[in-house]
């Protein structure tokens, strides 16, 4: 009764994947003796631009509440870039809060693409009802 | 449908399988994990969070919340002084990750009992987890074929409780900062 096809995994549950290894990736430097590296802080940078187009590129596929979980997605993996590029050319206490802020808009664009797709496969549960 | 959920586990080791199982249902579009964390309590009825795959820098990050979730989980009973007990305990120790919450103590415990039935007894484990799902079989049969005890709350229901957002719980999400995501989609 309504199992879904697990076989239509789409674009969506790779941004999804991605989201959350870069989340793990800044969550594990941010713990590490020493702190991130500017090298770190500049790979963040880019794979947050990188899941955050790749988001952007797959909201037309979705339905209307997995593109608002989506675009809101969006909006927090572009700020967790910005941070990364602050936290890159700053030092001490502003170093610090940018890191912070660099890992609580990756984790909060993790939970909005989770979100997102909750929305996606509940749509299609109920049209295979 | 989102939910909160609690799989109780009578070892640490079954509880980790649930865990993997519960992500395995998101791998295969079942359900949607949207956050999971193992907590343990001792035989001295000492709460922790198990630290083997949460974060470890997030795991010790602070006693306050565990209490908490654990709480409302429990009911609204259990809420009141989960948090109260988690805020005070995790001030004292400075950040160390585990604490004895009041909602252990056996007049709190019969009276979340008798709301929910969801007790952590010493010795036990826990998987807690943020999930959506729209129907409960999935999590039941795979929990129950693990020997889990699956227990729910919605989420709305549990984010309505009087205290949730006060300074006692500083988070906007119950299991920040303890939850574990995977690295990588389980495929």
């Amino acid at each position: 009764m309504g199992k879904i096809d697990t076989n239509i995994k789409d674009a969506l549950d790779n941004v999804r994947a991605a989201a959350q290894g870069l989340h793990g990736a800044i969550s594990d430097a941010a713990a590490k003796r020493g702190g991130a590296t500017k090298a770190d802080l500049e790979a963040f940078a880019q794979k947050a631009k990188a899941v955050a187009d790749s988001a952007k590129g797959s909201l037309n596929a979705q339905n209307e509440a997995a593109k608002k979980h989506l675009a809101d997605a969006v909006t927090h993996l572009e700020a967790t870039q910005k941070h990364a590029v602050e936290a890159a050319k700053s030092s001490g206490q502003a170093f610090q809060t940018s890191i912070k802020k660099t890992l609580a808009d990756a984790r909060a664009s993790v939970q909005k693409i989770s979100e997102a797709v909750a929305a996606k496969r509940s749509a299609m549960f109920k049209k295979t009802k | 449908m989102r939910n909160y959920i609690a799989v109780i586990f009578n070892d640490t080791g079954k509880a980790y399988e649930g865990l993997h199982a519960l992500w395995q249902l998101d791998g295969d579009m079942e359900v949607t994990v949207h956050g999971a964390a193992v907590v343990h309590r001792d035989n001295l009825g000492q709460f922790q969070v198990d630290t083997k795959e949460t974060h470890p820098g997030l795991a010790t990050a602070v006693g306050v919340g565990i209490g908490a979730l654990l709480g409302a989980l429990a009911g609204p009973a259990g809420a009141a002084v989960g948090a109260a007990g988690g805020a005070g305990i995790g001030a004292a120790t400075g950040g160390m990750a585990g604490l004895v919450a009041d909602a252990g103590r056996a007049d709190t415990r019969q009276e979340a009992a008798a709301e929910t039935g969801f007790v952590l007894g010493d010795g036990q484990s826990a998987v807690i987890a943020d999930v959506s799902e729209d129907w409960t079989s999935p999590i039941d049969t795979r929990m129950k074929e693990l020997g889990g005890i699956v227990y729910r709350r919605a989420r709305s229901v549990v984010e309505d409780d009087s205290w949730y957002g006060s300074d006692l719980y500083p988070y906007d999400y119950y299991l920040y900062p303890y939850e574990y995501v995977p690295p990588a989609y389980p495929y």
